[in-house]
């Protein structure tokens, strides 16, 4: 086991210098402002921009300036200067982390808490009103986009726009340290929508593949030794039932933490996707590197973990 | 499927419809049904508003979807920024929140004194004007000197110095450091000594915030940075309100974060002696970064509360039907026109491009903006209450065919046409137009109107639509890119001169290979001249007058096709008294702005 971690690991840093060289050549060869440009801002002079773009280093070969941003992100933690916002993007990232991290850790927990118990209810009484009723209201929240439903969430239950005032609005937002009370309740209405998707997705997926473990020969080994039918759900079937679900799991909560675009943008969260989505718009192209690269992080991580937590969950699985 | 689970299927689709049909009409219920319609009457105007008897005391809150640029009052050259920087800081001249033509004195201590033929101007500045903690001393006008100074530092790169300072003698070689041109001979004395008679414009600009004082002791190694820190991290302020700082002047992380909040505190050193706005409100909270469809409902059912950029369409819509009295239509908000190739390409031409301008039909252009809540159809290029806006035509504008027609008209184009060598009134050539639009917003509307236009000349038109971030970087701003229209550039006015809103866009030799405003490459030698000789006008009526002779020299030309004079929408809770910058483009002025019940 110890081997294959090693090996994953290393696999993963090879990944991510991957990651750094495909996002730094995407961003240099794509059309964009011209950093130099935005810092002069609107008017200013070619002669300005010349001197600026010496200042940031930008009149370096494409290599040199590859060789410095990896060098900067390995030595120093440093990811480089949002020329828009004149902060470096590292401090940027960490100052929006715990908003998103909030957002995300939040918004899965509730959707594993609902959607699995809804799956496997589903499942066990299927065909029943219960499971029609389930699924379908499932299907209704797979098919919503998550920024229509945050709006439609808004101007239902918010209490500054909404028509019942049940939860804190759009921009309510404190952190955790500031005010745990209100952290909290500034983000029920965010987890909800943030899950709502995901909880159907869960479901739907724990329903279908409850259903095809219950008719393994297993399951009925199980239920031949009078075991409780509880028992035969809850510890073989879901045992196999749920190993499908800890990939999405692990992919889903790490591609969140790269940012929750939309959610973040409905609710005025301040987060790793706000400030990306801002960044695009400015044409601020080091704080998209720099997101891009920390989502990569993430996903790298969580692919790890998920490789790892397979060993332990499906015994079948022999990484040695 | 059996039919039962057929018909099951088909009962739990109804019904999921039903479900999204209910969901789809309630949100469509949030938005009022459309009153954009031309021939509505406008919204009401921000104009003559009272500035005074507001009641002081209590906390403005402040929704902005977008961030502001820059904080510090060398760099700032946009409009949210202004709000702050006139908050916050005291140039030497300001224009009263109505007052659209003439710039009071603030830190000066009365009118700018113009002496050797308009090439020396001298201005005594106020005593007892402090800046706020850690400096905590009184402004000398080195500090003036050192504001302006500083505008060239390329750690600063102040995007106006060239144009409006570019004229005081040794400015165009300057790098930061002293100016041979300026000079403090005693501590409430600047003068600046120019190479051209240029003294208007230069006092014009003495009203952008570039003029604040800045002290050099403080700031100087702030600005040894690239880029400055001034501004970014720390900044000192004399104006009634500053950002929400530490001992050291500090307000990063406190009274400013990035992409998140702005926090306007009292200034304990300002002196309300020497100012004449009231400072109504204790405490501004600028919360940044909302999506704007919700940030526009917050304020209009809130209390407290103003939107601080632009309302979309559906909430100007629902201001005017629902909060009629919490929507402003502020006008001289800029304009927006079609740019034309004139260098390269069919628009060389000028008779293929009076007949594009004659085909355009400009009032759709505008019904896709928002309709004559936020705009009118635009007949040439001096804004609406700009000094030489009545001169060039007002409303109607030059009286040329081409300009007569806002909805647009063939027969006109096709007259056009057959002068610029086509006899059919068609277009026979081979050029394919190339037409470059933002592909966000109305934009794409807008462009297809052009598109539609040229298409009935007879020209072939290839339309492309780019994301707003490159726009101007790789398309219409860089003359190797040999775009022939850009449905959708425009120009705000810097101050109440004429000069500012025709110089940039216009005069050929300001044509750059990259970052170029003159978006249509016009460099007509006749109209360059024009404006050589008008730069140098004494006096603000012999100036409106002669900018008003070139504005109208661009429309006989048709160097581009002007569609809209904007009118910027703003929007308020309904207890609060908000007071709109008429001279800019109708940003809340937080310095007037009062809540009813604080």
């Amino acid at each position: 086991m110890t081997s294959f971690i090693v090996r994953r690991l290393l696999w993963g840093l090879l990944l991510l210098i991957l990651v750094i060289a495909v996002t730094f050549l995407i961003f240099y060869l794509l059309p964009s402002v011209d950093p130099a440009v935005l810092r002069a801002g609107r008017n200013g002079s070619p002669k300005v921009i010349a001197e600026i773009r010496k200042d940031l280093g930008l009149n370096h070969s494409i290599v040199v300036q590859f060789f410095n941003y990896v060098k900067e992100i390995v030595l120093h933690g440093n990811f480089g200067y949002s020329y828009y916002y004149n902060d470096p993007v590292g401090g940027l990232i960490a100052n929006r982390l715990p908003a998103t991290l909030s957002l995300t850790v939040g918004a899965a927990f509730l959707w594993v808490v609902v959607g699995i118990p809804v799956g496997i209810v589903s499942a066990i009484k299927r065909r029943t009103v219960i499971d029609r009723v389930s699924m379908g209201t499932a299907l209704v929240f797979v098919s919503a986009p998550v920024f229509w439903l945050g709006l439609i969430a808004l101007y239902l239950f918010a209490n500054d726009i909404g028509h019942f005032h049940v939860f804190p609005g759009s921009g309510s937002y404190v952190g955790l340290t500031v005010n745990p009370l209100k952290w909290f309740e500034s983000l029920l209405l965010p987890w909800m929508v943030l899950s709502a998707t995901s909880t159907a997705i869960y479901a739907r997926l724990v329903r279908g593949s409850l259903l095809q473990v219950m008719g393994e020969d297993y399951i009925r080994t199980a239920r031949a030794k009078g075991l409780p039918e509880r028992t035969v759900v809850l510890k073989h079937g879901m045992r196999s039932a749920i190993t499908p679900l800890v990939t999405v799991l692990g992919l889903d909560i790490a591609s969140l933490l790269g940012g929750a675009i939309l959610t973040e943008g409905v609710f005025d969260i301040p987060g790793i996707g706000r400030l990306n989505i801002d960044a695009i718009g400015h044409g601020d192209v080091t704080i998209v590197q720099g997101t891009v690269l920390v989502a990569s992080i993430f996903i790298i991580i969580a692919n790890i973990i998920v490789d790892i937590a397979y060993a332990f969950l499906d015994p079948r699985v022999r990484y040695e | 499927m059996t039919t039962a689970m057929r018909r099951r299927a088909i009962v739990a689709l109804a019904a999921l419809f039903a479900v999204a049909a209910a969901l789809f009409a309630f949100a469509s219920s949030q938005s009022a049904t459309p009153a954009n319609g031309a021939g509505l009457k406008p919204a009401q105007s921000g104009s003559g508003e009272n500035l005074t008897n507001g009641k002081k005391g209590g906390t403005l809150t402040v929704y902005d979807s977008e961030d502001f640029e820059h904080l510090d009052p060398g760099e700032s050259y946009f409009a949210l920024d202004y709000e702050i920087m006139y908050a916050t800081q005291m140039p030497l001249f300001e224009y009263l929140p109505n007052n659209t033509t003439v710039a009071a004195p603030m830190l000066a201590s009365g009118p700018a004194i113009v002496s050797n033929g308009g090439k020396t101007v001298t201005i005594h500045i106020k005593a007892n004007v402090k800046f706020s903690p850690p400096v905590n001393r009184d402004v000398t006008s080195a500090d003036v000197a050192y504001a302006i100074e500083r505008g060239a530092n390329p750690h600063v790169a102040n995007p106006y110095f060239g144009p409006y300072f570019g004229d005081i003698v040794g400015a165009s070689k300057a790098t930061g450091g002293p100016i041979a041109g300026i000079t403090t001979p005693n501590s409430t004395t600047i003068v600046f000594n120019l190479t051209q008679p240029t003294a208007d414009l230069l006092i014009g600009a003495l009203s952008l915030p570039i003029s604040a004082p800045v002290p050099e002791s403080y700031a100087a190694p702030l600005d040894a940075k690239s880029p400055t820190q001034y501004g970014t991290s720390s900044e000192v302020f004399t104006g009634p309100y500053m950002l929400e700082s530490d001992a050291t002047g500090k307000f990063l992380g406190l009274g400013y974060q990035p992409g998140k909040s702005a926090t306007l505190v009292r200034n304990p050193n300002w002196n309300p002696s020497t100012d004449p706005a009231p400072a109504y409100l204790d405490r501004i909270n600028i919360n940044i970064g909302g999506a704007a469809q919700v940030i526009g409902l917050q304020v209009l059912k809130g209390s407290d509360s103003v939107q601080n950029d632009t309302p979309t369409n559906a909430n100007v819509q629902l201001a005017y039907t629902k909060y009629y009295k919490q929507l402003y239509a502020v006008p001289g908000a800029g304009d927006h026109y079609i740019s034309l190739n004139n260098a390269k390409g069919p628009f060389a031409n000028v008779n293929l491009r009076r007949a594009a301008y004659a085909v355009m039909n400009r009032a759709a252009m505008v019904k896709l903006a928002g309709g004559t809540i936020v705009g009118t159809v635009a007949t040439h290029f001096i804004t609406p209450g700009s000094a030489g806006y009545s001169q060039s035509g007002g409303a109607a504008g030059p009286n040329y065919p081409w300009n007569k027609y806002p909805d647009g008209n063939l027969a006109v184009a096709e007259k056009y046409m057959k002068a610029a060598g086509y006899p059919s009134g068609k277009y026979t050539g081979s050029a394919v137009i190339k037409v470059v639009s933002a592909n966000n917003g109305n934009s794409p509307e807008q462009a297809a109107v052009v598109k539609d236009g040229l298409t009935e000349l007879g020209f072939n038109v290839k339309l492309v639509l780019v994301d707003q971030s490159v726009l101007y970087a790789k398309y219409c701003g860089v003359p190797a890119a040999e775009v022939d229209a850009c449905p959708s550039v425009g120009w705000i006015r810097d101050f109440a001169d004429p000069e500012t809103i025709l110089y940039v866009p216009f005069w050929g030799p300001a044509i750059t290979k990259t970052n170029n405003s003159n978006w249509g490459q016009v460099n007509d030698p006749q109209i360059n001249a024009a404006m050589d000789k008008a730069a140098l006008v004494v006096g603000a009526s012999a100036r409106a007058a002669a900018w008003a002779k070139i504005d109208v020299m661009l429309v006989q030309k048709a160097v581009a096709i002007p569609w809209i004079f904007d009118d910027q929408a703003n929007i308020e809770s309904a207890n609060v008294r908000g007071i709109n910058d008429l001279w800019d483009v109708g940003e809340w002025d937080y310095t007037y702005t009062s809540l009813t019940n604080p």
